[in-house]
């Protein structure tokens, strides 16, 4: 075949320099700089992952993309429709040095995902997976017996394998020990924009943390997102409230800020609540005391 | 005859010594994204050029699309 070497690359997982050691000879940032999220090895600088579903054009998802900053993203496999011909295809609007993350959306049992990760691979696509297993439509909550099976298999088979999840300390213990890269509980159900709804566990999960947390799915504004980066996760995966906000493209930017400020507000460690109300100003000395 | 190999579900006439890249050129689907899996087992990129397919065999094509 013709002219892959890009091609190559891109599918196995955009730039290879990024397994190796970060360069902070020229970091003129501070600690931000060195503030890295490392999955598997590999290192990333943006805390913030995209998915690549919903948006109105792959010339809006790829502004998009860039403007967030991130530098891994989701992408879904499908069967050719054999009508279509060879039409535009989504990698030839995807930056190169992102890291594509094949999920296996639509897998309803744990051979099926194992079924489409192994297909990727071969076809060329990284040996990274986001793993779903998600028999339930209505409300796309993932099965743990499914996926826990599906982790066991993946990681076996020599896959760095993601896990969608929902937040459950257990089952996250158990695919950290089955030798998954990260766990990724959802916030709120996909695509519902609601933020946080199971904040206390995902708090748990973070708190026990064996691997990187990284929230995925139900984030709706940015503010979702730096909470759950004050909270302390690792990193967030956001695709609707990006891609079906009125610009997606500012909405990106958002994030991206959004992200970096949540984490930087974790790193310098979040005030406790209080019960009842502490004065910022000095409380003697008043002009009005006689 | 050469006999047909089945692709997404429907029948393909094949053509002599026909590989998994002629096909995906013949019909047009797209090499260079196309992912392939032959009678349930993924076929490697690298082979595509090589392995070649026997009549009744049951082939997918696949490709990344837009997803979260």
């Amino acid at each position: 075949m013709e002219g892959h070497g890009s091609l190559w690359r891109r599918l196995r997982g955009g730039h290879e320099a990024a397994t190796a050691e970060p360069d902070l000879g020229h970091a003129s940032e501070g600690r931000e700089v060195q503030d890295t999220l490392t999955i598997a090895g590999r290192e990333f600088s943006s805390r913030l992952i995209t998915g690549t579903g919903k948006y109105e054009t792959f010339e809006l998802m790829r502004d998009a993309v860039v403007a967030s900053g991130c530098e891994m993203v989701t992408v879904a496999v499908r069967r050719i429709d054999l009508d279509a011909g060879d039409e535009a295809n989504i990698l030839d609007f995807l930056p190169e040095d992102v890291l594509l993350l094949p999920n296996t959306a639509g897998c309803e049992t744990a051979e099926e995902a194992v079924r489409v990760a192994r297909l990727a691979r071969a076809g060329g696509l990284p040996d990274w997976v986001k793993l779903e297993v998600i028999p339930d439509p209505r409300h796309l909550l993932p099965d743990p017996v499914e996926t826990l099976r599906a982790a066991e298999i993946l990681v076996a088979d020599g896959f760095t394998v993601l896990p969608y999840m929902l937040p459950d300390p257990v089952l996250a213990r158990r695919l950290a020990e089955a030798g998954c890269a990260t766990v990724m509980p959802l916030a709120a159900p996909i695509g519902t924009g609601r933020g946080l709804k199971l904040r206390d566990s995902i708090r748990i999960m973070v708190e026990e943390a064996e691997v990187p947390v990284i929230v995925d799915a139900g984030l709706g504004a940015p503010s979702h997102a730096a909470e759950a980066m004050e909270l302390g996760a690792d990193a967030v995966l956001v695709n609707t409230a990006i891609a079906r906000a009125d610009d997606p493209v500012t909405m990106a930017r958002a994030f991206r800020l959004a992200v970096e400020a949540g984490r930087a507000g974790h790193l310098a460690g979040v005030m406790d609540e209080q019960a009842t109300a502490q004065p910022s100003s000095p409380v003697g000395g008043l002009v009005t005391q006689s | 005859m050469n006999g047909a190999v089945t692709v997404n579900g429907r029948e393909h006439e094949l053509e002599p010594g026909e590989t998994v890249e002629r096909l995906l050129e013949r019909l047009d689907l797209g090499v260079r994204y196309a992912l392939v899996e032959r009678n349930g087992d993924p076929v490697e990129r690298a082979a595509y050029g090589s392995v070649e397919l026997a009549p009744g065999d049951t082939v997918v094509v696949a490709r990344p699309v837009a997803g979260g």
